[in-house]
């Protein structure tokens, strides 16, 4: 069986190179006639954000868009925007995302959008835009569309009740499924396709506006939907109802997915992602301002990737160690296992070899230079929580402290691994990838 | 070397802490093999160092039945040659899949020192807090501090420091070593060598490799010791049923080393009763036989089961080989169970009748009917094989169906690489000295 990727890969690497390439047909109709060009996103690793930045990071990759920057709130709020085509915000707590990003967040991302900029959420990153009166969401009214999986009174859940509904003012968001769901697009942008995607919390959505144009509806449950609700209330709360919108905001787009069409397991959706991208990518580039990229090879680069190596081995042993242990920890509004670690450490952990293979390291100087001892920190943290697990001590603290950690080194690591495949994509002549 | 490896040696120099790796070539693979014939070929490139080195076989980790076994080549402090003794249960696999082939350790440390190798790192690291433990507080201790109970640990006790008769212990229990290298390792101040791996291995023609395997399962499973298992079948086996009988009353369970068919190592309950099914609560419940040698010296003389267990635990927390000091214990008179126990720490050789390349810890007797056993250039030569391809040292006895040419065309198989029958012999004369 062929890869839907794969074209779609070629396209883009083609394009890096500074070449003009045939676009895929897919893609040559989602861009309607306009000249080609190589996008620059972004993709959300702030506060609140879960491991599904890392999905953002795969796909993206198998779809060969390399001009990578990873960013928290912080980098939002101060600018971290500018000279970006797009921004993508996976899953995870929208509240603490919100609140994080804050006032200043807002605004920022107002201004990208005002001037032209596209933005890609799906689940916790969809319910950021949606209409609301509770602060801090209502900083982010950006889409004039309602959550529709919203109710007062709810049946018991027919299993994993911590990841059945949310507090949301007087009401919960509910979650009546997970896992793959069957949706049907309309023509447009997603090519009127039926296909499967993953849904783990994301929204149904109600447009309130006729700017807002429903791209996808909830069409089917899967062999591999889990019910946490009964089936006719599931099919209530989601079928016929929209699963991806899209809305104008000044000169920018936004693309709104309930379902995870970043996911790595569903490559029919990542297409998608990428007709996306090239349908609403702003006619011309922003302008970027001057980056600072460091570079390290020879005997440097070997040091700092075995410093690397080191510690990402210390600490997935610790991860695997405690992978089916049944310890919870409550942040924010999200319920993270142990398993979650090994889920960012072999993210981590399958890139590096191919990194060693760079004939340089390229990437902020910050993130050089602080990674290792980052890592380091992770390492210390994990074996502290093991040994608190097993001697029944009180962990919250300490997950606190570790997961938020580990998604700042995950960030740092990915900075430097597409900074480094990107430069390696001008010289590499045969066209291999890093991944 | 692409197949059946990970590809690196790692050289580690105790007195400067440095560590160097070096490729794993596919020509010292085909010359030599790997387990003892590679850790021999190293021994002898570094010989200047009093080197102890640590190898995999070729099939170690591998599904080849019986793909147990790691080998340790130093010169032993009792014979004063070279020996390679055995590591099995399931220390050799995770040494295969430490990111390391072999690692030679050269010179000695200054100061408590330990070796931590994960993921193709390796660490020389101090371990002042570890030196004064015993076995098993520093298997704990070394694990809680790494933060993984499955972390496999090459080590010493106590004894060692001062023992010759002080063997490498596995993890809780006694290795195969019968050679004094716990002694060896403790010369160098190294305390211990803690590995985990959570690599992977490349097979050239996966797919024959795998249906071959499966279908040599196939035919072990048929051989003699079918329906046998643990230490009491094997005392049965080698015609030792007084032995069998006088275990039987404490033996919990059995314990089969990493792919082996044949469970033979048992488990002796010193506390509670071994027959009842509620899970213990208590720690420490007994103790891990893992051959019979020593068993044997404290049945022949007298000893009650349970002083004999509680003094074959003393000895695995001290680190000290239980058969060869209930053998110096005989040699010289003591034969009750105090006067053993009391004698333990400071206890040492010299031991007579040791020789040879490899452990007796594997029986020389014939066992299940396999009258070869008990010859002893055959059992000589499938030591050999055991610990060249990494296959359980007693397991080779008891399954011909691993006949050298069935191993040399799996090898084939496995690596791409040309090995023959020849080739093979070589091997097996220089690692039989």
């Amino acid at each position: 069986m062929s890869n839907p990727l794969s074209a779609v890969n070629a396209y883009n690497r083609g394009l890096a190179r500074g070449g003009a390439p045939p676009p895929p047909p897919a893609l040559a109709k989602a861009r309607g006639g306009r000249a080609p060009r190589y996008p620059r996103l972004g993709v959300y690793t702030g506060a609140g954000s879960s491991h599904s930045w890392l999905w953002f990071a795969e796909s993206l990759e198998r779809l060969g868009f390399y001009d990578l920057r990873f960013l928290d709130h912080a980098e939002i709020a101060a600018g971290g925007l500018d000279g970006l085509d797009g921004l993508a915000v996976s899953g995870g707590d929208t509240f603490a995302m919100a609140r994080a990003l804050g006032q200043p967040g807002a605004k920022a991302l107002e201004g990208f959008l005002a001037g032209g900029g596209l933005y890609l959420g799906a689940c916790a990153g969809a319910y950021l835009m949606l209409r609301s009166s509770q602060e801090p969401l209502c900083w982010f009214n950006f889409v004039q569309a309602t959550i529709a999986n919203l109710s007062r009174d709810l049946p018991q859940p027919l299993m994993l009740p911590e990841k059945y509904k949310t507090a949301y003012g007087c009401d919960y968001v509910f979650h009546p499924v997970r896992e793959a769901v069957g949706l049907s697009c309309a023509p447009g942008p997603l090519g009127g396709e039926e296909l499967a995607a993953p849904l783990y919390g994301g929204p149904a959505m109600i447009p309130a506006s006729e700017e807002v144009e429903v791209l996808a509806r909830y069409a089917a449950f899967e062999k591999r939907t889990k019910f946490l609700a009964p089936r006719d209330l599931a099919a209530e709360t989601l079928l016929g109802l929209a699963a991806v919108l899209r809305a104008p905001y000044g000169r920018g787009s936004l693309y709104l997915f309930g379902p995870h069409f970043e996911h790595p397991g569903f490559p029919t959706a990542n297409r998608l992602l990428a007709a996306a991208i090239y349908a609403d990518l702003p006619e011309r580039q922003p302008e970027r301002g001057p980056e600072e990229q460091a570079a390290l090879d020879g005997r440097p680069a070997k040091d700092w990737l075995l410093s690397i190596k080191r510690e990402l081995s210390n600490s997935r042993i610790v991860a695997l160690g405690l992978e089916d242990h049944p310890a919870r920890w409550l942040i924010g509004t999200k319920v993270y296992e142990p398993a979650k670690l090994r889920v960012f450490l072999e993210a981590l952990w399958d890139r590096l070899r191919a990194l060693g293979k760079a004939p340089a390291l390229r990437g902020p100087a910050d993130a050089l230079e602080g990674l290792p001892g980052s890592l380091a920190r992770i390492t210390v943290q994990a074996r502290a929580l093991k040994q608190g697990l097993d001697a029944g001590q009180d962990t919250q603290p300490l997950a606190e402290e570790l997961f938020p950690g580990l998604v700042g080194a995950a960030s740092q690591f990915m900075k430097i691994y597409f900074a480094t495949a990107l430069a390696g994509l001008d010289e590499d002549r045969d066209g291999r990838r890093l991944h | 070397m692409e197949f059946l490896a990970s590809d690196q040696i790692a050289i580690v120099d105790l007195a400067s802490g440095e560590v160097e790796t070096e490729e794993f070539s596919d020509e010292l693979c085909q010359e030599k093999i790997g387990g003892a014939g590679i850790n021999l070929a190293l021994y002898n490139q570094h010989a200047d160092g009093d080197p102890i080195v640590l190898g995999a076989g070729l099939f170690t980790g591998s599904m080849v039945p019986g793909s147990c076994l790691g080998v340790v080549t130093a010169k032993s402090p009792l014979t004063g040659q070279v020996a390679h003794a055995p590591l099995t249960q399931y220390l050799g696999m995770e040494l295969k899949y430490s990111g390391f082939d072999y690692i030679v350790i050269k010179n000695a440390a200054a100061a408590p020192t330990m070796l931590w190798v994960h993921d193709g790192i390796l660490d020389v690291e101090e371990a002042g807090g570890l030196a004064g433990l015993d076995v098993w507080a520093a298997v704990d201790q070394v694990r809680a501090d790494k933060g993984d109970d499955l972390i496999q640990v090459l080590g010493t006790g106590p004894a060692a420091a001062s023992s010759d008769l002080a063997c490498l212990m596995n993890n809780y229990w006694p290795s195969g070593d019968r050679f004094g290298l716990g002694h060896a390792l403790a010369a160098k101040n190294l305390k211990l060598v803690a590995i985990r791996g959570l690599g992977l291995l490349e097979i050239a023609d996966d797919e024959e490799f795998v249906d071959q395997c499966v279908a040599l399962q196939g035919e072990v499973k048929g051989g003699v010791w079918a329906g046998k298992k643990g230490l009491l079948d094997l005392a049965k086996g080698m015609g030792q049923d007084a032995l069998a009988d006088w275990l039987a009353p404490l033996v919990h369970r059995h314990r089969a080393n990493f792919n082996t068919p044949f469970a033979a190592n048992s488990f002796l309950f010193l506390q509670g009763d071994p027959s009842a099914l509620p899970e213990p609560e208590e720690a420490e419940m007994g103790v891990l036989l893992t051959d019979l040698g020593a068993a044997a010296l404290f049945q022949q003389m007298g000893l009650e089961l349970g002083d004999a267990g509680a003094i074959l635990k003393q000895c695995a927390k001290l680190g000290l080989d239980a058969g060869l000091a209930a053998k110096v214990c005989l040699d010289g008179g003591k034969t009750d169970a105090a006067a053993i126990s009391g004698a333990l720490e400071g206890l040492s050789g010299p031991v007579e009748g040791l020789s040879g390349p490899f452990s007796p810890a594997t029986p020389k007797t014939a066992v299940f009917g396999v009258d070869q056993a008990g010859d002893d250039a055959w059992w000589t030569r499938r030591q050999a094989v055991a610990h060249i391809f990494g296959l359980d040292p007693l397991f080779v006895l008891l399954a011909p169906e691993l006949s050298e040419a069935k191993l040399v065309e799996l090898a084939g198989i496995g690596t791409e690489l040309e090995f023959s029958q020849e080739g093979l012999d070589a091997v097996i004369a220089e690692v039989c000295g």
